[in-house]
Parts: structure tokens; sequence; C-alpha cells
């Protein structure tokens, strides 16, 4: 790269400024050759005359600075001259170079900010050898929206299959603790021997497990992140062989990875251990451990082939699935980069069509303001080339007026890039891949000024190259009319793609707004939650984190203003939590739900008070109390929409249910009215609650500590930090109020909106000001025009009419066409709307009355301004 | 164009004294209208055909041959030379062929003028 990038500059260099040093000195050297050989020739010996031949020269280095010099003085010269020629004529046409300048900043920056945003989601090449080959393959169920895999079938799969070169798997990733001084908490991720090279990504120092390594009991081994090895060993390659301490286990670290290494599904990792799982056993008669399949496609298999051969492999699995289920379950494979962007993917392509949008938006506009300042330069043109300038000279010149524009437009656009994606990356919404890693993307600022130069060129050229006549050099300008149509096109243009990003950005603030004041059938104000996770080390025993807990909750308790402490599993109304398939809740005394047609049902752990805290109304039975805490029974609260699809109008109070078809029945003791799970925009759950009684069995090592308090919300997490340190301070602990994590859930749909929102604007505000332009160029032109109509007799009103007909075409034309685009392209956003359609109504008219009014105005300004003309001034005009 | 000239010229003292300033170029352009040749060549030529009167010093004939080319009266090329090393051989272009007319009718009236005044009374 440096190399090609250095002959690149030096070529570069030999363009502008002609022959490069070394040319100079090889011609300078030859010179000097033939001179000695002349000596040489006359009898003098090679060393004398190569003196000789140097004295003769004169001063080499001085005659070699100066032939440079020439080269660009004359260059510089002719190129300060036409500069300073362009500034003069920017200068006195602010009209002109302060709108183009500011076009072409907004619509570089802004599409320099969203590209370099986009970019590492769509297009970047992800850090794997080959990576166009890797697919994610798997079953999708309901319980799971990333396809996943079962041990039994997955070995089943990975000996037989035929499309791939080889299958990997990881099990996912579990905290872990490096026990030793400083003790650290890691985050630990369990791979198959063959997962690196599946992917093709090799380690930076050491080398990946081997296959022994992935037995059970084979001796602990681990592979460390490029972060971790930087952070906590220094990047000392000394590290290779070192035995660390991993949850109280010694580990053998043996190698490195790559500094940009990610697993393919984006998850956080600082070790990779083997999985050291046994093979056998998971070929049994259960299920087997849930694992993401990862495979490299043969060369010239495409995925469609792939998925057709696996099917037979799939419909073998399906057999081992109960009858109920297998409707639900389907086999998908798909590249490695859907299953990143996974539902990113839409919302990255409309903000970069968006912004496209609003770089034609930006084009076109600058496009018509060179069109308007070369249709009044017509004449100066004209005189010029009468006086002997020739084509050449002319095009130069106004070229450089335009790469003038065109580069201080591209300055303040890279300025406004750096802004625009400090804005993106302050909303920091979780979701979305990459963001915090975005930089400023050179390819695009190079693009995107690329793009305004063409336009620029093209359109600042087109008055030239017709050979200026007679009547232009009179005055009697016909070119400018022609202009004219052409400017008036643009401008519809301009309002229709305007109206489309519009219509995008109502819909996007519709769906944030429903997403806002929906009902999520809970309380947020004046809770403070906690996630806490013990480590393994520590923990391992199931009484161990039960006891932690359960002194955590007394000393909680005694906080001043702690009204209420919940320690659950999990937290509405969006996140992790339990669930499985409706059909495998049995209901006593009658016959295991038929058919897995339901969908699937949330569950957490909760405590007496979590109903009371979220203020989650009873609204049959009673909620959990103490007493149940110690009882040996089990049970259980229902929300209102299981309640009706288990029991229809039955009371449910009593009844008893089985999850998970095994195991323990437990007493259903009241209904809880619905509670949104499934996310802001998902959709909701039916769901059940089991009670965390004082049993190790109910206790596990994660969990969330809710506090309902009236004080400053802000004490209180730091109380809960100190209560939690004071049992056992290496337990690391993330507060933050239900408001926030709430406020979070819509981060996502609330940097969309805002980002198509402030593009939309953009739009409207690039086209009003192309109106603008248009109408008030028209006036200018037939001021004398509109003398005569006034002196006719003709009144302002007519005038009016004259001059802002022109404008009301241009915004009729544009707005239908805009609505219809609108129209068929608000479709593809169905995915990201909530609560809205897309051919919302209310959302279309409404657009549709901002961009009239505003292109109204920019129309009735400058219109209005004609009908001021007075008669007698207007006839001396010109 | 001229006030380049002024300005670049200024700050090297003419070593060439036994030339006219702007007969260099002059000599230059003729030189190259027989055939191209390189740096070299053409002083070699220069003195040969004044037959040794005009000596050409070096140190204003490559930079002047690099002004010529920037303002693309001539243009260079690297060639093999007639003793098989590469040497830059510069040619005169459509626009150096011009300018050559009109510097030789421009030296034609100027040393008529001076001969007028030197020998008429």
């Amino acid at each position: 790269m440096p190399g090609r990038l250095g002959d690149f500059w030096r070529r570069l260099c030999a363009r502008i400024f002609g022959a490069s040093r070394d040319e100079v000195d090889e011609e300078l050297s030859y010179h000097i050759a033939r001179e000695t050989e002349l000596r040489v020739a006359a009898g003098m010996i090679q060393e004398e005359a190569r003196r000789q031949a140097l004295i003769a020269f004169g001063g080499v280095e001085k005659t070699r600075e100066q032939c440079h010099e020439w080269r660009i003085a004359v260059r510089l010269e002719a190129l300060g001259r036409d500069m300073r020629y362009a500034l003069r004529g920017l200068r006195r046409a602010p009209a002109f170079a302060i709108p183009a300048v500011l076009t072409l900043a907004v619509g570089i920056g802004a599409t320099t900010a969203v590209f370099s945003v986009v970019d590492r989601i769509l297009f970047r090449s992800l850090p794997y050898h080959d990576a166009a080959r890797l697919v994610s393959i798997g079953i999708v169920a309901p319980i799971e929206p990333q396809e996943f895999m079962l041990g039994y079938s997955y070995y089943e799969w990975q000996d037989y299959q035929t499309p791939f070169e080889a299958i990997t798997s990881w099990t996912g990733s579990s905290n872990c603790d490096l026990t030793e001084e400083n003790a650290l908490r890691l985050t630990c991720a369990s791979v198959e021997a063959n997962f690196l090279p599946t992917l093709g990504a090799g380690p930076l120092l050491g080398r990946n497990f081997t296959a022994e390594e992935d037995r059970p009991k084979a001796a602990k081994v681990a592979m460390i992140s490029y972060p971790l090895w930087r952070s906590r060993f220094g990047n000392d390659p000394a590290v290779i062989g070192k035995t660390v301490s991993l949850d109280g286990t010694p580990v053998r670290i043996i190698g490195v990875l790559n500094k940009d290494f990610e697993l393919p599904t984006l998850d956080d990792a600082d070790v990779l251990v083997p999985e050291a799982i046994d093979r056998e056993s998971e070929r049994g008669p259960s299920p087997g451990r849930v694992r993401w399949a990862f495979a490299r496609l043969k060369p010239g298999v495409t995925i469609e082939q792939a998925t057709a051969v696996m099917q037979p492999l799939f419909q073998q699995m399906l057999t081992t699935v109960p009858p109920q289920f297998r409707k639900e379950v389907h086999l998908r494979i798909r590249s490695l980069r859907d299953r990143q962007v996974h539902d990113v993917k839409l919302a990255a392509w409309i903000l970069f069509a968006a912004v496209m949008l609003v770089l034609m938006i930006a084009c076109a506009n600058v496009g018509s303001l060179l069109l308007a300042r070369s249709a009044n330069r017509q004449r100066e043109i004209a005189i010029r080339s009468a006086l002997g300038a020739s084509k050449a000279r002319l095009v130069r010149q106004i070229a450089t007026e335009s790469l003038l524009v065109a580069f201080m437009g591209s300055l303040a656009g890279c300025i406004v890039a750096a802004v625009l994606l400090r804005i993106f990356q302050g909303f920091n919404p979780q979701g979305i891949p990459y963001l915090e890693k975005a930089q400023l993307d050179l390819r695009m600022v190079v693009f995107a000024v690329a793009a305004s130069l063409v336009c620029g060129i093209l359109f600042s050229l087109a008055p030239v190259l017709p050979k200026p006549d007679l009547e232009t050099l009179a005055g009697r300008s016909s070119i400018g009319a022609r202009h004219g149509l052409v400017r008036q096109l643009l401008v519809g243009a301009q309002i229709a793609v305007s109206l489309v990003l519009l219509a995008g950005a109502s819909l996007l603030l519709r769906s944030f707004w429903n997403l806002q004041k929906q009902s999520l059938g809970m309380g947020t104000k004046g809770l403070v939650t906690a996630g806490i996770s013990l480590g393994e080390l520590h923990y391992s025993k199931p009484e161990q984190p039960m006891a932690f807990f359960q002194l955590l909750e007394t000393r909680l308790r005694k906080l001043p203003g702690a009204d209420a402490v919940v320690i659950s599993d999990s937290l509405p109304p969006g996140g992790w939590h339990h669930d499985h398939i409706l059909a495998a809740l049995r209901v006593e005394g009658r016959p295991q739900l038929a058919d897995g047609t339901g969908g699937t049902v949330a569950w957490r752990w909760v405590t007496p008070d979590y109903f009371r805290a979220l203020r989650i109304p009873i609204l049959h039975g009673r909620g959990f109390t103490e007493a149940d805490r110690n009882s040996a029974a089990h049970f259980m609260i229902v929300s209102q929409s299981l309640a009706r699809y288990l029991f229809q109008n039955e009371d449910p109070i009593g009844r008893h249910l089985q999850p998970g078809l095994e195991g323990p029945w437990y007493t259903i003791v009241g209904v809880a009215a619905n509670v949104k799970n499934g996310g802001l925009m998902g959709g909701d759950e039916p769901e059940y609650y089991r009670l965390r009684r004082n049993r190790a069995e109910d206790w596990s090592r994660d969990a969330s500590v809710t506090v309902e308090t009236p004080m400053a919300l802000g004490a209180m997490q730091h109380w809960i930090r100190s209560e939690v340190a004071a049992i056992d301070p290496t337990i690391p602990v993330v507060t933050q109020t239900m408001e926030e994590r709430v406020s979070k859930l819509a981060d996502r749909p609330r940097f969309e909106a805002a980002l198509l929102g402030m593009f939309a604007m953009m739009g409207v505000l690039l086209a009003a000001m192309g109106i603008y332009g248009v109408i008030a160029f028209l006036v200018a032109q037939r001021t004398s025009e509109i003398g005569v109509r006034m002196a006719m007799g003709a009144t302002k009103f007519d005038i009016l009419e004259l001059m802002g007909m022109q404008g009301l075409r241009m915004i009729a034309a544009g707005t239908l066409v805009g609505l219809a685009i609108a129209l068929v392209g608000s479709r593809a956003m169905g995915t990201l709307l909530f609560g809205v359609r897309p051919d919302d109504p209310l959302s279309f008219a409404s657009v549709c009355l901002l961009l009239a009014v505003v292109a109204g105005l920019a129309t009735w300004v400058p219109a209005s301004r004609a009908m001021k003309v007075e008669p007698s001034q207007a006839l001396r005009h010109d | 164009m001229s006030s380049v000239e002024r300005s670049v010229i200024h700050p090297m003292p003419a070593q060439s004294t036994e030339l006219l300033q702007g007969t260099l170029d002059l000599l230059i352009l003729k030189t190259l209208a027989l055939a191209p040749m390189h740096g070299w060549g053409i002083a070699q030529r220069i003195q040969q055909v004044s037959q040794e009167l005009l000596q050409v010093g070096q140190g204003s004939l490559y930079p002047a041959l690099h002004r010529l080319e920037a303002k693309r009266w001539i243009r260079s090329e690297w060639a093999p030379s007639e003793n098989n090393r590469r040497a830059r051989f510069y040619s005169l272009t459509r626009l150096g062929g011009k300018q050559l007319e009109s510097e030789l009718e421009n030296w034609k009236r100027i040393s008529g003028a001076i001969a007028l005044v030197l020998e008429g009374r």
C-alpha cells in the first residue's frame, strides 16, 4: 500500500511539476558522462576527465534546483492566476457561493457520516479468510430468533454433510474469573477445536487448539484475545505457555488471537477455551447442548444448493422432534453477514438510501445554482470570447471556480461529517453493531467529493461549450430560458425526493411516538435495578448463591427508603428472560396440549415484592407472601393472557401446572395483569411467575435486584453497590434506574427516527433553497418583461400569478411524483414501524402539507418581489 | 509570462554572459527544429555550428530546457542515445514551432535595428 501510494504520489507530482528529481539527476549525469568521454578520448585518464567535466559544468546542485524552480513557478503562476480570478468572482457573487458551499457541506457531510456507520454493517469485509464462503447454519424455532443447533443432530450433520468443507460451532460464553492477584472478571467462550481454522482466522501468536485438547478431561488450555493480552500481559510474547488460574483451575495459555478477531456472532469474548464435550454422550437420547454452528461452503457451492443438499439430514433430525413442534422448526442457512446484521440490515439500507437521496438533492441544488450562475455570466463569457479568449482558457477558468467551490464545500463537509459521526455515537443505541468503532470513511469522502465535482463541472461547463453568439453578446439571452427549464425539472425532482424522505421520517417518528406512549403494564418511576452475576469459583454450590442473595436482600431492606426489595432473575419489558413453547406447559387433569401452535410463554423467578415494586396489579387471587417462601409447595402466578389461553372463562386459582412437562407441579395462586415482555416493539407473550422460595434449587448465580424507593435514585444506586461490595467486593454490579432501562430499549427506534428526520429536514431545506433560487432568477430575468406588462395594465396580482404559477407547477408535479414513490417505497419499512401502517394517511397528508407550505413560501418571497417592480425602472433595466 | 521570466531569472545571475538574454531559448528551439536531441547534444551542436564561438553554459542550458518544456514549447522523452545509454531527448512541439517563427521574426527585426543604429549615422 505505501509503495503503491508512493508511486501514485510521484506520478502525480511529475504530472504537476514535470520531471522528478531522479530524472533531472539522470539527465545531468548523462551530460557529465559524455563530457568525460570526450576528455578521455582526448587522452586524459578517467578520474581526471571526470573531475574536469564536473568543473566545466559548474554547480550541479544549483542547476538541478533551477530546473525544478522553473517548472513549479510556471505552474503555480497559472494556477494562482485562475485561483485569484475565481476567488474574486465568488466574492462578487455571494448569493451563489454561500448556498453552493453550504449545500455541498451538508450533502458531503451527511453522506460520509452515514456511510461510515453503515459501511461496517453492510459492506465491510469480515475479519476471516474468504469470508464470502462462511455461512451460519442451524434450525429456527419460536424460542430463539437466530438459528441454532442441538448436540445430537449437530454431530450427525458434521459427519454426513457434503456441501461444506467444514462445520464448526461454539456453545456460548459465560463469565469466568481470572483468580489470581488482581482478580479479573472475564468472558470465556467455548469453541470446538476446528473453530478458528474453519473461520479462517489464525492466531497472532502461538497455535490453535488440537483435537486432543477438545476432549473431556484433557489438560486445560486457552487462547486469549488481543485486548486482554495487551491490558493484562503487556503484549509480552512470553505469555504463550504461561499457566494462569481461571475460576480456580490452572489453565495454560497456548495462543493469542488476532487484533481484529471477533466471534462470528459478535459476542464479546476475552478467552477462548475448548468445549471439551463428550461427543458420544451428546449423541444419546437427550437433545444435547445448544450451540451456534458455522460452516465453510465448498468452492462454487451456493447457499441455495447447500440448503437443498442438507434437506435429508434436516428431515432426519425432524423425526427426533416431538411431532407437535415439527411445524414450527425450519432449516436455515444464511451468510455470516446476514446472521450478524440480522434485523439491523433493513434500517441500515434505509439510512443509506436516505443519505443517497440527500446527496442527490444536494447535487441537484449545486447544479441548479451553477446553471443560474452561468446564465448570468453569458454576457461576460461572450465578451471574453469576442476579445479572443480561447475556449480552453474559458473552460479552465470556469472549472477552477467550480473546483474551488467543491474544495471549500468538501472541507466544510468533512467537518460536518466528523460532527455528525460524533452525534451518532452519542446516541449509542444498542444493537447497531460496530457503531462505536466507526470512523470517517476516506473512500466515502472521496466519492462524495467526486460526485459533487462531476455534477459541478457538468453544469458549469454546459453554457461554455456552444459558441456564444451575437444575441448573447447583446444581452438578449435565449440560452437562459433553456436552462430555466432544466432548473425547473431539477427543482421538481428535488421536491419529489424530499417528499419521499419526509414521508419515511414521519412514519418513523410516529412509530417512535407510539412506542413511547404505549402502556407497559408496569411502573418505571422510583425503581433502581442492579444486575449481579456471581463467579463460578466461590458460588458453585446451589446454597451459595441463595445465601448471598438472601443476605443481600436482608441488608437492602434495612436501607432507609428501600420500600420494596425484589430479587428476580430477569425484568420486563425487554431483554433476556426464560421462555419455552406453550405446549410444554401441562395442565393438571387435561391431556397434554396438542400441536405446538401457541407460540412461546415467558417466565421468571421472582420474590414476593415483585408485583408491588413494579406496580403490576393482581387481578384475581393473591400475590406471593413471605410465608409462601418457607413452604415446601410450589406457587405460581400467571398473567391474564396465559390464564385466558389455558382456562378461557374458568377460574384458574388453585389449578396446577407442570412447566417443562417434568418436575414439580405448581399451584396457581393469582392472576397478574399483562406486562410487556418482548421488548418495546415485540409482541406480548403470555407469562408466568415462579416464587423463589428459601430453597437452593430456586436460585442461580445471576439475578436482577430491584429496589423501590421514594428517594434520589442516584444515592440508592450507590448504596446498592456498597452493600454488594460489603458482602463480596469482587462481584461486579451494574446499576441503572428502571426508566433508563426502558429508555435504552427505545434507543434504536429513536436513533433511526432522529436520523431520518434530520435528513428529511436537510432535504426540505435544500429543496426550498432550490425553489427560491429558481423563482428569484426568473423574476430577475424577466424584470423588463414584467415592466412592460405592468405598463400595459397588468395588475400586481396578475404578476404574482404569472411568477407564482411557475413555482406552483414545480411543486405540484414534484409532490405528485414524490407521493407515488413514497407510497411504494414505504412498504419496505414494514418491520421498522410500530403501530402505524406504511401508507398512514395522516403522515402522508401532513408531509404534503408541510412541503407545500415550505415550497409555497420559497415561491412567494421572490414572486412577491416581482409585484413591487416599478414599470418605469423595469423598462430601463439592462 | 513575462512577469515569470523576470521574477525567476533574477535569482540566477547570467552565467552565460556570452549569450544575450532570450537568445538561448531561440538557439535551443532552432536546434531542435532540425531533429530531437538530448541536452548534451544541443550544447555540442550549438558550439559546432557557431564554430566554437558560442559556448553554452550547462548551468543555464538545463534550466532553460525545463523552462521551455513547462511552457509546452518542447516536449521530452527517454530514449537510448547513440552510445546506448538512456538519455532524455527533447523535441519541438507545434506550439514551439510557432514560437520559433515569431522569435525568429523578432530577432531579425531587432538585429536589423541594432545594425542600423551601429552602422548608419
